[in-house]
This record gives C-alpha cells, structure tokens and sequence, in this order.
C-alpha cells in the first residue's frame, strides 16, 4: 500500500506538466502489479481470485498499452457485441478504480472540480473526467455507455466522446420490459454494431457473438453453483476481489478467461472449510480502500460477504438463437433498472436464498439512483425482518470517507447481528 | 390537481383526461420528510417536490423517467401515498420513429390508469385543441422586453417560481427558458415548416398520440438525452442575441454542469451560474448573485440607472460606504478626492442593522463628521438590503471590483473569502466587473468553514493562520462539506494527528475551493485577496502556492467592499 501511495505522489506530480509521463508510469505501475500479481500472489489469495486478479489488471493494461483496440464503455455495457469486434473494454469505473489504487484520484478529482464538473457527480465519473481533462487516458476506438443505471453515463460519455471525437453509442435502456421496449433496445443495438463495425472497419460475425453468449451461460452456471457451493464452504476473499469479480460478470463476461475463472472458482470452493462466519449480501460497490470495512471483511471467517447484488445483476441465461433479443432483455431486466419495488423483491429473495443474516449497502458519493433508494429499501426490508445497514462514503475518494463513522456503525450492526444470532439460538 | 416537473409530460392530454396539471415549483422549508425516505444527497429540487406533495393539496403526480433522482422520488411517493395518482412515463433518450412509438404507448398507458382512477373521460377535441395551440405557439426564442430592458436566456436545471420573479425585479426580461421544466415548450420544433395542426382532426386517436408523442420528444432537447445536437444548434443561434446567461443548476443536480462547462469554452456571452436547492432560506444568496449580474450587464451595455443626486453644493463631498457581512460590518467615508478620511471594522451582531448603525456612527465620529455632512451613503455586503437608511445599495461584487482597481490598479483577479460567501471576480482594466464566480450553496471554502474547524481544533481563528505555518507533515482534508470535514478533522485529532498539520490541511482544502473559483472566471494576474480571511498568513500561503503567484493584500483587506461603495457613491454625484 505504501509503495503504490509513493508511487502514486510521483505520478500525480507530473499530471500538471507532463501528463504522457504520467500515463508512462501508470502503464508501467499497471504493467508490474500484473507481473506482480501472475508471479507474487497473495499467500492466503484462493487460485480462482489469484487468475482474477492477475487478468483483471492485465486486461486494463493491455487495454491501456494499444489503444486501437481500446473501447471506452461503462461497467453495463454489451460487452459481447465489443469482443466481436476484438475490442478490449475499459469501463468509467474500472479506471477510476484503478486510478484511486494509485492514490492519485485526490489530484484527478480536482481536475475534475476546477473544470466545471458538478463536485456531486459520482466519483468514478469525477476521476475519469479528471484523468481525461489532464490528458492521461488514452484516445479509443469507439465509445459505447447504457443509459442504465446512472445519469452519469450519458453526459460524461458525451463529454469524452466529443472532446476526442471518436465515435459514441448511447444504448438507451426503457424502464418498463414490454415488447415495445425489447424492440427498441434491438434497434440500438443494431446501430451500435454498425457504429463499430464502422470504426473497427471489421464485419460483425454473429457466430462469434453466438460463442460468447455460449461461454456466458456457462460463465452463470458456474457462478451460481459456485454461491450454492458458498452457502457452505468459506471462500475466502477481500473487498477488492468482490470488485474485481465485477470484470468477470460485467465486462470480461463472455471471455475465455472470465470462462476459466468461474470454473475455477465452481470446483475450488468446496476445498475450503465450512463457512461459520456472519453472512452479509452486500448492496452496490465495495469500497475496497475503506479500512474498517477492510479489516472486518478481508480474509476474514468471522464476517463475510456472501453474494452481492451488483454481481447478481443479471443471472438468467441468454438465448443463443436470438442474441440480440437476449441481450436487449439482460439489460432491462438488469435489477438496477425499473422501479425500486422490484429491487426489494430480488434482493430480498437472494438474502434469504444465500442464508444473510442482514443486508449492507454502501451509498458511494454521487450515486442516487442507489442512494437514493437506500432508506426505502432498508424499510423494506426491516418489514420483513431482515436488518440493513445503511453506509455513507466513497468507493474512490479515500478523502471523503469518515473511517471513524463507518466504524462505529458497522461494529454497532454486527452487535445487532450478535444480539439476534444469540436471540434464536 | 395532477402536478408534473417535465417538459416532456403530457400536459395537454392530462387537460383532456379532466385533470388539473399544475407545473410544481416547490420552495420548501425543510427537508424533513424527505430526507426521511430518501437521501440527503439526492437532488434538492426532487426532495422539495416530496415536500410539496405532503402539502396535500394534490390529488397525485405525473413524473418521468427523466433522472436518477426523479425515478427514486417515484419510488418514495408511491411508497408514501398509495391513494393518490402516483405515476412515471418511461421517457427515452432517443427521438427516432421506435422511440416516438415506445413514448405514445406510454401515453396511451397513463390514459387509461387515470381514467380508471379518476373516471373521467377522454376529450378528444380538448387535446386536439390544445395541442394544435402549441404547435402554433412561435418558437423557444422570444423578443426582448421594454427598450432598454437587459435580455437573459435561463439554462439549465429546474428552478423555482422565486427564481424568475427575481430575474424579473432585477429588470431583466427572459428571452428563452432552456430548462427541464421549460415556462415556454415549442412543440412545433418536430415538424419544422409543416401545417401538422390542420390535419390533427383527421387523425385516428392512436394516431393523434402518435402525433403527439412525436411532438413531446421533438422539443429542443434537456441534458439527459442522447442526442443533444439541436439544443447546441437552438444555443448557437440565441445566445449572441441575449445580454447574458443565468446558467442555474441545482444541488445535488450533476447534469447541467458537463454544458456549463463546455458553453464557457464557446460563448463570450456573460454567464452567471446559480445553484438553488428549493429551499426557502437561500433566497438571499441567489439575490446576491443575480443582482450583481444585472448590475454588470447594465454597466456593459451603458444603461446604469441615473445617479440620484443629493449633491451638496458649496461644501465639501463626503461619501460614507458600508458593507454588511455576515462576519464583519466595514465603514469608509472618502472625500471628493477618494481620499480615505476613516475607516474601520466591527463584528457584526445578531442583528445587521444594528451593526451597520453602530459602524455609520463611529467612522462618523472617527471623521470628525455628522450624518448630514454625508453626501451620499451606499450600503453593500449580504445585509445591504436591511440598511435601511443608506441611499442606494451595491452588490459586493461589483463594490470589490472598484475598491480592488482603487487600492492596485493592476489587479486582474479578486478572490474575496467572506463568512458567508467566496468569490472570484476578474475585473477590466477600469475596474469594472467582467466575470465573478461564487460559491455553491454549501459553506466550504468560505469563512464559516475556517470558524468551525478552528472551533474543533479549540484554537482561536487567529491562531490558526501562524499555527498552520509550524506545519512539518502533509495531512489531507476533504474539500467536499463544511461537516463532513469538521467530523474529519475530530478523527485526526483522535489519532492524535499534531493541530499544526491538521490547521494547514485545512487551509490547502480551502485553497483547493478558492482555486477552483478563480480557475471559473480565468486565471488572470494580477491576484488580490480580500475579507477577512486574507489576514489568515496560512490560507494566503496555501493559495499562493496553488496559483504558483503572489497574491496582492492591501494593508486592510477587510475594507475593499465598502471603499468600492464610496466610490460608486462618488461617481453618481458626478
């Protein structure tokens, strides 16, 4: 931690003056955190978290090394239509992550500020936009964002799109599933294909996106018996690698590798030991860099996070025969679209159905469309008796979370859980 | 009464369903019940509307899908007034035939909900009319007001009834409303030339909401669509034809920042930004900003009202300025030759008037002068409203500009940190103002914020300046909120971080504002700092060494307000 915050100093001292030395140096930072993490892992790192990790930091280094198969999108877009087209994926959220790993977010977001932007836009868009303003991202081939599930997408893509001129695609996803609306998503999706067959000058292939979809169900499978394995079996992990599992469901999903992974994890968890610890379905993003919810939860058998919901998005497999349907209807299905009514019911059911004691969401700066279903949804779920913590903070800016705060109410939560396990037993 | 915070619901057809729309425009009071279900960071003009809604006076809301922050009051209303008629349209993004056919099924879809909850009936003829009326209607851009009236355009986020009723007092007519409530919706803006109106009785009832929903999603777009290109065409055409800009966004609103951003780099068209959060008890501070920019706009385009002459012939000219801060209440009389004759500076009281009269009698007595020796007194400073006994009031903006170009003039760029407000003001050679920038609704960066974390360190806000200096370790404080660094600062000090480090920590994160402020209106040497916090050697060194400048502090930095006051009193007697 302390070498990448050295490092982070050095880089953030030449943002001002020289930005391509500074893109230099998180290329190289990124390029040895990837050697790093193939040759050096984490002792108590389980093998399936060990691949994650290594290609989760390799894809977004390679991505960054050749920009022309670089695409900018945001963490849901149809990232199988990009892989038809050999284009590596790089999401707002996954760079600004990246960005905050090197401690250099403090200086991005203040770029950000004194451009113009809204300091209460959500911090991944902050630090990207200031990555972007200060001339540190390199230019991609094409852009493409979903309007789901943040305001933020449409406006920064825009933003980034128009600055660099290269192509965007907004896939608008309606809020209501109704046949009109599964067309309408089609449509996009058709126009996004030509937009990057345009840009790529390749033709789309539907058989490969056939293929990806293939690996994608199987990806899903996996996944969900690893959970079903999980619900006995402690696998452990830390804040980051739940994130980090955000590239295989999001924007690896449909790869070889995010195949591989979830395999993997499928037929390892089971060598681990029985799971004893208090069980929490975590609600949005982890903010891996908090660190009293770090030392709760990082390899830990006495708290752990058992399923979360941004991971679970989406977990019905895809029809190979209609693939753009299908993935027209991942997207409005997606629990973060629609009305919060139903993010209640899902949620509610995979607390109960991965055995959580209680639920925590964590209200990342800038999110409303998260935060601002927070108290309805810890309401909803208190009627049916399941306790949810509600956390304030922000997944990027380590400045604006009051580690103090958070500790007092986590620790007066697992008290809660404490008191109600002793309660029924 | 149905109400509605879009322009792209369907008001016309609401009117022929017999329902009452009602444009909300909320000012709330307090944010109480929303704050309750929702979140606090969730956008205040959405928790003002849930506000409104507890009034009762509704018998329910039409919404879209327009926002976060729309969808998630949505979610709470329906969960807070299952009787009344809580209903979302899906609003898309695009505007292409599948869209304009996905929009009309869900106009079609509210139809019937509110004929089964209310009973009413469908008028055909009504909507027809209506509609045919607004396809007449000209377009977004309209003629100025009275000869001589300034012309503003209002972009932006949705704003409040005491926003434009304000733009009006300050003499300012609107020549076009780009906001997402829209006073004035073109939906002729889809069809271009073409009669669309004589043909509507024609139409089948699909047909018409076909028509219709083409209409609604063909207006001039708002931020959160895909294709914004003809609001950028509509912009490029009006704004060379309006005076300024009142570019207003709401807090907690992030949408209209990316255009705030990118039009700054496009237009040289004076450009105020306000930020509102529907609350009642920031009227002032818009008031502040906005006459200030009337009063600039004026001065551009010659048309300062004529001075009120109170000249006394034969004897000698006093001029006595006051500015009434929210920290400090600051007196000067000049004479005729801007000499300064007096000056100085009290603690404002509980009440400002009080102060003010305070302040006018000892920098009279000070003088050697009487009142009636005054030939002109000018009040400016957020109380100048309640001096009730001054002869004109000035905003401070503009009294800073002149009092910066009196004591350097050279001086380019003002950053003034007051108790209440910070700004950033860029002056033209003469003194006068050429673009300011302020402070968002909340106190970081401004004096208020110095006050509360020298209260959590418990040193005196005069210590914190020279105790900042003994600094030997880079310790980081959000730049974000007054109380989230307040309850940062408490666990710094609980890890017994030294004050010294902390002290500086705050003045960098102040510095970090300030900088941000003065970035808005272009870095422009020469630099001034003024108010009160200019005296703080902590925060000068943090800004200077942000700005990579000097920054020029005049011997009394506290007065610049009220001596720019004097001597735009002294030039009315001209």
């Amino acid at each position: 931690m302390e070498v990448a915050r050295t490092y982070g100093g050095v880089v953030a001292s030449q943002l001002d003056d020289h930005p391509n030395r500074a893109a230099a140096l998180i290329n190289f930072g990124l390029k040895a955190e990837s050697f790093r993490t193939g040759h050096l892992p984490d002792k108590p790192m389980p093998a399936a978290y060990r691949y994650l990790n290594h290609m989760a930091i390799k894809s977004v280094a390679d991505a960054l090394k050749h920009p022309e198969t670089l695409a900018w999108t945001n963490i849901f877009a149809p990232v199988e239509l990009l892989q038809c087209f050999d284009l590596e994926c790089v999401s707002v959220e996954a760079l600004s992550s990246y960005f905050s790993g090197f401690w250099i977010e403090d200086s991005l977001l203040d770029r950000s500020d004194a451009a113009g932007f809204a300091p209460t836009l959500c911090s991944y868009h902050r630090t990207f936009l200031g990555g972007f303003e200060s001339g540190i991202i390199p230019e991609a081939k094409a852009a493409i964002t979903t309007s789901l599930a943040c305001d933020g997408n449409v406006n920064t893509f825009r933003h980034i799109a128009t600055q660099s001129h290269i192509p965007l695609f907004v896939i608008d996803v309606p809020y209501q599933k109704t046949e009109e609306a599964t067309r309408y998503v089609v449509r996009q999706l058709r126009e996004a294909i030509a937009l990057l067959e345009q840009a790529t000058g390749k033709k789309f292939d539907i058989d490969r996106l056939r293929e990806a979809i293939r690996r994608e169900n199987r990806s899903k499978q996996h996944y969900l018996s690893f959970l079903e394995k999980r619900r006995k079996h402690l696998y452990p992990a830390t804040l980051t690698l739940t994130e980090f599992t955000l590239f295989a469901t999001h924007l690896s999903i449909g790869s070889e590798w995010a195949e591989k992974f979830f395999e993997m994890l499928d037929s390892d968890v089971e060598k681990y030991p029985v799971d004893t610890s208090h069980r929490i379905f975590w609600v949005h993003v982890t903010p891996y860099a908090e660190p009293a919810l770090a030392s709760y939860f990082n390899y830990s058998d006495v708290y752990s996070i058992a399923a979360d919901d941004f991971n679970l998005d989406f977990t019905g497999q895809l029809d190979e025969n209609h693939p753009l349907e299908a993935l027209a209807e991942k997207l409005i299905d997606n629990v973060y679209n629609g009305p919060l009514s139903r993010k209640v019911d899902i949620v509610a059911r995979e607390i109960e159905h991965y055995d959580c004691e209680g639920a925590i969401e964590f209200c990342h700066w800038g999110c409303r469309q998260s935060a601002g279903g927070a108290q309805l949804l810890r309401s909803k779920l208190r009627d049916r008796g399941i306790p949810m913590l509600v956390l304030d903070g922000d997944a990027v800016d380590r400045r604006n979370n009051q580690d103090g705060q958070i500790r007092t109410r986590l620790e007066a939560f697992f008290e809660l859980l404490d008191g109600r396990k002793g309660g029924t037993a | 009464m149905i109400g509605y915070v879009c322009k792209y619901a369907p008001i016309e057809l609401l009117h022929a369903l017999g329902a009452d729309p009602v444009r909300i425009e909320p000012l709330a009071v307090s944010f109480d019940a929303a704050d309750a279900c929702m979140h606090p960071n969730v956008c205040s003009f959405a928790k003002a509307v849930l506000e409104e809604m507890e009034t009762g006076s509704y018998e329910g809301i039409v919404l879209t899908s327009c926002c976060d922050s729309m969808r998630r009051l949505y979610d709470a209303l329906v969960d807070r007034f299952p009787e009344k008629f809580v209903y979302i349209l899906d609003l898309p993004r695009h505007t292409d035939r599948e869209a304009c056919s996905l929009y009309a099924g869900q106009i079609r879809a509210l139809a019937r909900a509110y004929q089964e909850f209310s009973g009413a009936e469908f008028n055909r003829g009504c909507l027809i009319e209506l509609f045919a009326d607004g396809l007449r209607t000209p377009g977004q851009l309209r003629a100025n007001g009275r000869p001589g009236q300034l012309s503003v355009g209002i972009i932006g986020a949705r704003y409040n009834a005491a926003v434009g009723k304000l733009v009006e007092q300050c003499g300012m007519s609107v020549a076009f409303d780009l906001t997402c409530v829209g006073q004035n919706r073109d939906l002729s803006a889809a069809f271009g030339d073409g009669d669309v109106a004589s043909e509507l009785p024609e139409l089948n009832d699909n047909e018409l909401i076909e028509v219709y929903s083409e209409a609604l999603l063909g207006q001039i777009p708002c931020m959160r669509m895909a294709d914004i290109s003809r609001r950028e065409a509509f912009l490029k055409k009006a704004l060379p034809q309006v005076d300024g800009v009142i570019y207003h966004t709401v807090k907690f609103c992030d949408m209209y920042a990316y255009e705030f951003a990118s039009l700054r780099k496009l237009t040289d068209v004076p450009m105020l930004k306000i930020e509102t959060d529907a609350l009642r008890q920031s009227a002032g501070q818009v008031r502040t900003r906005v006459e200030a920019f009337a009063e600039s706009l004026r001065e551009e385009k010659g048309l300062m009202p004529a001075p009120s002459l109170i000249h006394r012939k034969g004897t000698a000219v006093y001029v006595l300025g006051i500015d009434s801060g929210s920290t400090s209440t600051n007196a000067v009389v000049i004479d005729g030759e801007q000499n300064i004759v007096s000056s100085l500076v009290i603690r404002t009281g509980a009440r400002s008037i009080d102060s003010a009269h305070r302040a006018c009698e000892e920098v009279l007595e000070q003088a050697g002068l009487k009142r009636e020796d005054i030939a002109k007194l000018v009040a400016t400073g957020y109380g100048r409203v309640s001096v009730d006994f001054a002869d004109a009031d000035i905003t401070e903006i503009t009294c800073h500009a002149r009092g910066a170009h009196y004591f350097n003039p050279s001086v380019r760029t003002i950053l003034d940190i007051g108790g209440q407000d910070s700004k950033a003001i860029r002056l033209n050679a003469d003194g006068t103002v050429a673009d300011f920038a302020m402070n968002d609704k909340c106190a970081a960066g401004t004096g208020r914020f110095l006050e509360a974390m020298a209260r959590t360190l418990e040193v005196g806000i005069d210590e914190l300046g020279p105790l900042s200096q003994q600094s030997t370790n880079k310790v980081q404080i959000t730049s974000m909120c007054t109380v989230f660094a307040e309850s940062e600062v408490i666990s710094l000090i609980a890890d017994n971080v030294d004050k010294a480090d902390i002290a500086a920590g705050v003045h960098r994160a102040i510095a970090g504002k300030a900088y941000g402020l003065m970035h808005r209106v272009g870095l422009e040497p020469v630099y001034m700092m003024t108010g009160g916090v200019a005296k703080n050697p902590g925060v000068v060194a943090a800004v200077e060494e942000r700005l990579g400048a000097t920054l020029y502090i005049c011997p009394e930095p506290e007065i610049v307000g009220a001596v720019g006051a004097t001597l735009l009193g002294l030039d009315s007697l001209a």
